[in-house]
């Protein structure tokens, strides 16, 4: 085991003062000179005809510089499949559209303004499920597909279907069955920094745009199209990345807002800043993706699974987003998550009149576990096999390969006995049911080393060491409060040889950070120490070839000087003369020295002036290196659907202890677990707080989070009706277990951890309330009503 | 309706003519350019808007302006000291994990100061319940408190002045 | 934000003065936490805001053999009052779970009343009190009990020109105990039910039971009927279970976005249930 100098330590964040002191700047604290504000106005209906916008009135208002709506700006297409629009025309789909939009001196004034459009429209019949939208007849969301073909019903084609071996042999092969439908509902990702941008444009017309994104060169991509479309080709954008204030997903695709402050400022010449409110928050951006899953699993005699399949249905919403490719991260919890033989996923996508969903953390792998897992406590009762050794029958193995994806570490057998254990699983299983309390758990399988969803997975690093040995890190990922500047930081510490103090990230800039292709997918930390130590590597190496030609000699120098001032000072008898060679050397703590004798402080120099002296000669030198590290990964092969999404895979186990009041169907935590196969630990400190935090947003998903509509319409966009978890909820322990298996793929054997923390939190819970009272709830959230509801048809009340 | 409103903010008097409709919050951030203190639903809600008035937590975002005459407020940036020495609050927020994204932090640090300028001795509940009007997305809370703790643990072993 | 003038009485009198000089276009506020949102949602229109905050004789607590707090009373103080937890625990323990510290802070028992929601944790403890509110105006004085107080979901008998002054509560009598309980989806939530109880005890009987529940009518509810069932009878499980029965009876709870009809109306039950043996546990 190596001995680490920081890795593995609790260490504060370098970020960390300046958030402390109220220093920090976030989207909503920056203000340029000049600067407009801009207001939104959205749709009045879920599904209408725009027959006449009237912004006459809104014109006139003094303060107001610029109005547009689709009719006077160009066309700019949104969204991966190009079927959404900066700004509506002709047609609105979802109460969330965009149909105007004013830029003017101050925020009231605008909002002023956006009250006086007037816009008429002719209200159509709006689809609402999607199985309404899937009906003979039912109203088309879109008419026209983006390349202009008329359309014949509301299923998008995506090609989410795969399948390995023989299901139905299977199926005749099995001992038991379990067949069951489970649903999952739309959750908002709050967070608490909401989200908006500044555009401006320079007197070149390139684009210069302030962004809350986790994808700065993929939304620089996007936002050079609309260029484009604007009549700007060959003008560029540069992205710039505040302080995010919370991301978890919101920040993973472009939004109309962000187009439509590009067009406000381009249209008044000025920077405008659209901030979006919380109402905005909740209602226009886009929650979680739902979903409906039909799943049957199967096992032989002794417990072995021997199929899954899997059908779900999924209201995309109006227009299409990353929700809709959910089903590619599905994919690996319904193919992997432990051992499988045989499986098939079919995932149908709907458009409705609905809001469209994109990414939030866990990208569908929530969503997916809630029914797996769920089911399989099912499968293994109906088995007869308590549901903890189910899980250890079936547990995934390290090296093996299931439909593509290679796992080479797993620690999930060591999660699964570690939530056992500190549940008193044994004890407790099916033994408590007089008190109305049990326990339950369920698994996680998540990306760990990057996930390749685009043509690079890549990460780029530039490292400039400077005269007094700082180094400042430049990379394309983002810091959105996970702790991604700590962990890179510490990760170049100590692949360089400095203390982290030394060190600083900079980040959020195209136009001085390397590529990168977003911060998502838990592979922030993962990838970009990764590149780090690549580039320390390439450091390390430049500094040491400087020190075959210059330690002795500036050793001598100094050496010299002091026999000048202090004549009774002995001079050691130092080879000076002899070549040396660079692997003579070592850096550590900030300091170069001989390998040979390393406590000899005449033979040290500290980093900084060694740097000076190879820099202040003739033909001097600095040290800036770079990297980029695209990790051993794999699309999704288009035909086979398989591929190495993944360089390496997290794991882990969450167990719940819970206790449920028969009179009133309220569900009371005891006591939670969860256990992690984090590789390696980099910032004890941080590793922590992204599964404390992860598993709080997921007793949220399970208990208490619901983002209601009614036709469409966002009925409680705001904290006093969409609840989320304060810290008077946590009213009983939280263990977070971590488990090193040590990946060699993974930064000093690190997996990224972002997301894995809340995948299983909610079947875990619905476990244990099964345990408990011996009712399943199969749809997010439990709520006390459906508790009730199920206890009174099991005749219990 | 306008006035000229005197008030102390973090120690120091300082007077404004503002607007009878405008709430704290926003003379704070836009009038006093003091960026610390944050909206984060406008609704009294999320407690990002927490600032301390004469010794008590309140919500700026629904504290009409002309009530802060005459009155004591301290925001975050008054938690700082000379040099940029951090308060020992903030210096444990930071030593333990209490910080993520830190959008919650400044109101959440003053939260945990007025419960600290009551009691050294908080227990976790009391801790819990001082907090229960900061909402976090990140931390899940746990860090938070274990940094109330350590703040406590610091005020109480400082050399009393 | 709508634009607003504010003003800043220092008396009852310079109050009245500034509602007649503004006419239909001003209204009171107390502590502000529920009018300035709903005034920022354009919910309510007010081109003028008078606040009670500087009317010093509003602020108090008073122990006067009974407890007469100022309509201006912060929760904060109610809250902190051990006379007030010893006396009229029911009242402390809405108080201390009411909101969050910093809504605490500011927010007035008088405010809560004013605003007339029927989900208001003050006002189950106040009505199984008995409380009697003090309600002047530039016509006079008038005192109003709680359970006339409230005429509908927001409103109350008082006209736009009155002001609520002070609850008034009666003298703590021996053997007597409160409780309050409440129900939210979280622990930080409005009431999707709260429920209070106040009993007079006798040995095992029951002498006096008062009874209120809330968020589940448009206005809070005392449960007459179901009072006079109790009184005279000890509180046994069996008395409870018809309580809980007879409760679900006298409600007319709605489905809103918060919960449903069904689950509110078995909470009321359950809750007044679990009220009466609460205070029972209470009585001293």
């Amino acid at each position: 085991m190596t001995d680490y100098s920081f890795i593995g330590k609790e260490i504060p964040r370098p970020d960390a003062p300046d958030k402390a002191a109220g220093k920090a700047l976030y989207i909503s604290d920056l203000v340029k000179p000049g600067m407009l504000y801009g207001k939104i106005k959205y749709s009045e209906h879920a599904h209408a005809k725009i027959k006449h916008i009237d912004t006459s009135k809104a014109e006139k208002l003094p303060g107001v510089r610029a109005v547009i709506t689709g009719y006077n700006t160009p066309e700019i297409r949104i969204g991966f499949m190009k079927d959404n629009f900066a700004l509506k025309k002709d047609k609105v789909r979802q109460f969330r559209d965009e149909v105007a939009a004013v830029a003017a001196t101050d925020p009231e004034i605008a909002q002023e303004a956006v009250d006086l459009i007037k816009v008429e429209y002719e209200e159509l019949p709006g689809v609402f499920t999607p199985e309404d939208a899937l009906k003979e007849g039912a109203p088309l969301v879109h008419e026209v597909d983006p390349g202009g073909r008329p359309r014949k019903d509301n299923l998008i084609q995506l090609p989410w279907k795969w399948t390995e071996g023989d299901v139905e042999r299977a199926k005749q092969e099995s001992a038991f069955i379990v067949e069951d439908h489970y649903q999952t509902q739309r959750v908002q990702q709050t967070c608490m920094g909401t989200a908006g941008c500044i555009a401006e444009f320079d007197l070149q017309s390139n684009l210069i745009i302030y962004s809350k994104t986790q994808i700065p060169y993929l939304a620089q991509n996007d936002f050079n199209q609309a260029l484009v479309a604007m009549g700007l080709k060959g003008k560029s954008t540069r992205v710039i990345v505040p302080y995010l204030g919370g991301s978890f997903g919101t920040g993973l695709d472009t939004h109309g807002y962000e187009y439509i402050t590009i067009l406000l400022a381009y249209r008044t010449g000025r920077p405008v800043k659209i901030l979006l409110s919380r109402a905005e928050e909740f209602s226009n951006l886009s929650p979680r993706q739902p979903s409906k899953t039909h799943i049957i699993q199967g096992c032989d005699k002794e417990g072995r699974l021997t199929f899954r399949e899997v059908n779900m249905l999924l209201d995309n919403g109006a227009y299409t987003s990353w929700g809709a490719t959910t089903p590619t991260v599905m994919l690996m919890p319904i193919s992997t998550l432990y051992q499988v033989p045989n499986f098939f996923y079919n995932a149908k996508i709907v458009y409705t009149n609905n809001t469209y969903c994109q990414a939030m953390r866990g990208y569908g792998n929530p969503q997916a576990t809630w029914a797996i897992e769920s089911n399989m406590d099912q499968l293994a009762e109906k088995a007869g096999i308590d549901a903890l050794d189910f899980r250890m029958i079936n547990r995934n193995l390290p090296n093996t390969e299931s439909f593509g994806f290679k796992i080479t570490t797993c620690g999930l057998e060591d999660c699964i006995q570690s939530v056992g254990e500190k549940l008193k699983w044994r004890e407790k299983r099916g033994k408590q049911k007089n008190k109305a309390r049990g326990v339950g758990m369920a698994s996680l399988f998540h990306t760990g080393g990057g996930c390749r969803i685009y043509r690079s997975d890549g990460t780029g690093i530039i490292m400039k060491l400077d005269d007094f040995g700082n180094v400042s890190v430049a990379t394309g990922g983002i810091e959105m409060g996970q702790g991604f500047n700590s962990a890179l930081a510490i990760a170049t510490a100590e692949s360089l040889g400095v203390t982290p103090d030394k060190v600083s990230v900079v980040f959020g800039d195209t136009a001085t950070c390397p590529w990168d292709v977003g911060t998502h997918a838990s592979r922030g930390a993962y990838t970009s120490c990764n590149a780090a130590i690549m580039a320390a590597e390439k450091a390390r190496e430049k500094i040491f070839n400087l020190a075959s030609e210059h330690f002795m000699s500036r050793v001598k120098s100094v050496l010299v000087k002091k026999k000048k001032k202090d004549p009774d000072f002995q001079m050691p008898d130092f080879d000076f003369e002899s070549p040396r060679d660079p692997s003579e050397f070592e850096l550590k703590e900030n300091t170069v020295f001989l390998r040979e004798e390393p406590d000899n402080p005449l033979l040290r120099i500290s980093l900084g002036e060694f740097l000076r002296t190879a820099h202040f000669r003739n033909q001097g030198t600095m040290i800036v290196t770079e990297a980029f590290y695209d990790p051993n990964n794999g699309m999704l092969d288009p035909k086979t659907g398989k591929g190495n999404l993944s360089a390496t895979y997290t794991w882990g186990a969450q167990g719940a202890e819970v206790e449920v009041d028969l009179e009133t169907g309220e569900i009371k935590i005891l006591n939670f677990v969860s256990a992690n196969d984090v590789g390696k630990v980099i910032n004890k400190q941080t590793l922590m707080g992204q599964f404390y935090g992860a598993s709080v947003m997921g007793f949220g998903y399970a208990l208490s989070e619901e983002f209601k509509t009614d036709k469409g319409r966002n009925m409680n966009p705001n904290f006093l009706d969409y609840k989320i978890f304060s810290a008077s909820d946590l009213d009983f322990p939280l263990h977070v277990e971590l488990i090193e298996t040590n990946d060699k793929e993974g930064p000093f054997g690190a997996k990224g951890v972002g997301e894995p923390g809340l995948v299983p939190t909610a079947p875990a819970i619905g476990n244990a309330i099964y345990d408990a009272i011996g009712v399943r709830i199969k749809s997010l959230p439990i709520t006390p009503e459906k508790i009730l509801a199920a206890l009174k048809e099991k005749g219990k009340r | 309706m306008k006035k000229v409103i005197q008030f102390t903010l973090n120690g120091n008097e300082v007077s404004a003519e503002l607007e009878s409709h405008k709430m704290l919050l926003e003379v704070l951030r836009d009038t006093f350019e003091m960026t610390g203190t944050k909206e984060g639903c406008g609704q009294g809600e999320c407690g990002t808007c927490t600032v301390i008035i004469d010794g008590v937590s309140i919500k700026s975002c629904l504290y009409p302006v002309f009530e802060v005459e005459g009155k004591s407020v301290t925001t975050i940036e008054g938690l700082v000291g000379e040099g940029g020495k951090l308060h020992p609050i903030q210096e444990a927020f930071v030593e333990k994990g209490g910080i993520q994204c830190g959008f919650c932090s400044p109101g959440m640090i003053l939260s945990a100061k007025a419960l600290l300028d009551e009691t050294w001795t908080p227990s976790d509940n009391e801790i819990k319940r001082a907090i229960s009007g900061n909402l976090c997305r990140c931390t899940g809370y746990v860090q938070i408190i274990d940094s109330i703790r350590d703040a406590a643990t610091r005020l109480s072993n400082q050399d009393p002045k | 934000m709508k634009k607003f003038d504010y003003y800043q009485p220092e008396s009852l009198n310079e109050a009245y003065r500034l509602m007649e000089e503004n006419e239909g276009r001003a209204r009171y506020i107390a502590g502000g936490t529920d009018i300035i949102w709903r005034i920022k949602q354009g919910v309510i229109k007010a081109d003028a805001l008078i606040s009670l905050r500087r009317i010093r004789p509003l602020e108090g607590i008073t122990r006067n053999g009974g407890l007469t707090l100022g309509s201006m009373a912060l929760f904060r103080n109610i809250e902190k009052d051990s006379s007030i937890a010893r006396d009229y625990p029911s009242l402390t323990q809405a108080v201390s779970i009411l909101a969050n510290p910093q809504v605490r802070n500011v927010a007035t028992v008088g405010g809560n009343l004013c605003n007339g929601a029927p989900s208001a944790d003050s006002v189950p403890p106040l009505m199984v009190l008995e409380a009697v509110l003090t309600i002047e105006g530039p016509g006079g004085r008038r005192e109003v009990p709680i359970g006339n107080f409230f005429t509908g979901p927001g409103q109350s008998c008082m006209d736009r020109t009155e002001i609520l002054t002070q609850i008034k509560i009666p003298k703590k009598v021996f053997n007597s105990g409160s409780a309050f309980l409440k129900k939210g989806r979280v622990s930080q939530d409005i009431a999707v039910v709260n429920a209070a109880a106040f009993l007079v005890m006798e040995g095992k009987i029951c002498r006096k039971c008062r009874l209120a529940v809330g968020a589940v009518a448009p206005v809070p509810l005392r449960l007459t009927n179901i009072e006079e069932m109790v009184e005279g009878r000890e509180i046994d499980p069996e008395l409870l279970d018809r309580v809980g029965e007879m409760v679900e009876r006298a409600v007319s709870p709605i489905t809103d976005v918060r919960s449903t009809e069904n689950w509110r109306r078995v909470m009321s039950g359950v809750l007044v249930k679990r009220a009466i043996q609460k205070a029972h546990k209470m009585v001293d």
